[in-house]
C-alpha cells in the first residue's frame, strides 16, 4: 500500500519536478543550495502527500508545499553574493555606448529579483507563471488588492532600476 | 514591451535548461531527514517543557519539605503545586494542538501564523514558570524570616523588612531576568527568518 502510495507520488513529482525546480532556482543561489532546497521541498511534498485528495491539481498544490517550505521552513539559505551591481552594469552600458541590449536588461532585471525580500519574490514567481492575482492571493494568503498593490510596487522597482 | 513580460517570456524560455531528475534519483531522497524549522521548534519546545516543568514541580525532595514543614510554608507550598500541574497540563495540551495544526498546505500567511502561535504557547509558558517560581521564591524567603531556625539569630521582630525584601527581590530578578535572556537567545536565532517574512506578509494587512 504504501509502496504504491510512493511509486504514485514519485511520479507525479518526476511530472512536474519543474516546478521545484522554478522554486529553488529563485530562492537559492549555487548548485548546492539549489540542491538542498530541492531535497527539503521533495520531503516536505512527500510528508503532505497522504493528505492530498485530489480536489486541487497536483501541481496546484505543489506550489504552495514549494514556495512555503522555501519562505518559511528552509533554514541553510546562504545570502545572496553581491556580483551584481546592477547600477554599475546599466553604466557601463551606456558608457561603452552599446544600446542597452535585452540580454543585459534581463541580467539586471534577474538580479534585481534575487534582491527582494522573500515574500516579493514568491509574488514575482508567481506572475512568471502566470498565476493570475486570485491565485497569487490565495497562495500567499493576502488579498488580492494587496497582491496587486505590491506587483505594482515591485513593477516599478524595476523599471526605475532599467530607467534610472 | 513592458520589462516583466520581457522577464516573463525569458523565463519560459529558460524552462528547456532545467535540471531533470530521474526517479531513481527522487526514490532515495523520500527517506532522507529533514531540515525543517518545524521539526527544530518541536525539539527545542518538547526539551524547554520538559526543562520548566522538572523546574516547576520534580525539584522537591524529603529535605525540601522538610524545611517547607518547618518555616509553616506546606500547605501554600501544596496549593502552589496543585496549581502548577494544572497549569502545565493545560499548556501542553495548547502546545500540541497548535502544533498538530501547522501544514505546509495552507496559505504561506496562515502557515506562518500556526506556527508563530505554537511558539508563543512555549513562550507563555516559559514566562509563566518565570513569574510563579519569583513569587514562590519571594514567599519562600519571607516565610524563612518570619518563622527563622533556632540559633540563627534572626528576630523576626527586629529586621528590617523593607531592606529585607529588597534584597529578595533583587536576588530573584536577577535569577529571573538571566534565564529569561537565555530563552530569548534561543528563540529569537531560530525564528528570526520567520517573523521578518511573516511582518512582509502583513505589513499591507494594517
Amino acid at each position: 500500500m504504501k509502496k504504491e502510495l510512493e511509486n504514485t507520488f514519485v511520479q507525479l513529482l518526476e511530472k512536474n519536478q519543474n516546478i521545484v525546480h522554478k522554486v529553488c532556482r529563485i530562492y537559492t543561489n549555487d548548485q548546492d543550495s539549489h540542491n538542498d532546497l530541492f531535497q527539503e521541498i521533495t520531503i516536505q511534498l512527500w510528508k503532505a502527500y497522504p493528505k492530498f485528495r485530489g480536489d486541487a491539481k497536483f501541481s496546484t498544490w505543489m506550489y504552495r508545499v514549494a514556495l512555503n517550505t522555501a519562505i518559511t521552513l528552509y533554514r541553510k539559505q546562504k545570502r545572496a553574493p553581491k556580483t551584481q551591481d546592477y547600477e554599475s552594469v546599466h553604466y557601463k552600458i551606456s558608457a561603452s555606448g552599446y544600446d542597452d541590449t535585452i540580454e543585459q536588461q534581463l541580467k539586471v532585471m534577474y538580479a534585481a529579483v534575487k534582491e527582494l525580500n522573500d515574500i516579493d519574490k514568491a509574488l514575482v514567481f508567481l506572475y512568471l507563471e502566470d498565476k493570475n492575482y486570485r491565485e497569487i492571493s490565495e497562495t500567499l494568503g493576502i488579498s488580492e488588492v494587496n497582491a496587486r498593490v505590491k506587483m505594482n510596487r515591485i513593477k516599478n522597482k524595476l523599471k526605475n532600476i532599467l530607467n534610472p | 514591451m513592458d520589462e516583466l513580460e520581457l522577464l516573463k517570456k525569458d523565463w519560459k524560455a529558460r524552462e528547456k535548461d532545467l535540471p531533470r531528475l530521474k526517479a531513481s534519483e527522487i526514490y532515495p531522497m523520500l527517506l532522507k531527514k529533514s531540515s525543517s524549522i518545524v521539526k527544530w521548534i518541536f525539539i527545542i519546545s518538547i526539551i524547554e517543557l520538559a526543562l520548566s516543568t522538572f523546574l516547576n514541580i520534580y525539584l522537591a525532595d524529603d529535605e525540601f519539605w522538610a524545611q517547607v514543614k518547618n518555616i509553616h510554608f506546606k500547605n501554600v507550598m501544596i496549593g502552589i503545586y496543585i496549581f502548577s500541574y494544572l497549569a502545565t497540563g493545560v499548556f501542553i495540551f495548547l502546545f500540541y494542538k497548535n502544533y498538530k495544526n501547522i501544514s505546509t498546505t495552507d496559505s504561506a500567511s496562515q502557515l506562518m501564523k500556526n506556527i508563530l502561535k505554537t511558539r508563543r504557547v512555549v513562550k507563555y509558558y516559559i514566562l509563566y514558570v518565570l513569574v510563579s517560581s519569583g513569587i514562590t521564591m519571594i514567599l519562600y524567603f519571607v516565610f524563612s524570616i518570619m518563622y527563622p531556625p533556632a540559633g540563627s539569630g534572626i528576630d523576626p521582630e527586629k529586621l528590617n523588612w523593607g531592606w529585607a525584601l529588597l534584597i529578595a527581590i533583587g536576588v530573584t530578578l536577577l535569577f529571573l531576568t538571566l534565564l529569561w535572556l537565555f530563552y530569548l537567545l534561543v528563540y529569537g536565532i531560530l525564528l528570526r527568518k520567520l517573523k521578518r517574512n511573516y511582518k512582509e506578509l502583513k505589513k499591507l494587512e494594517l
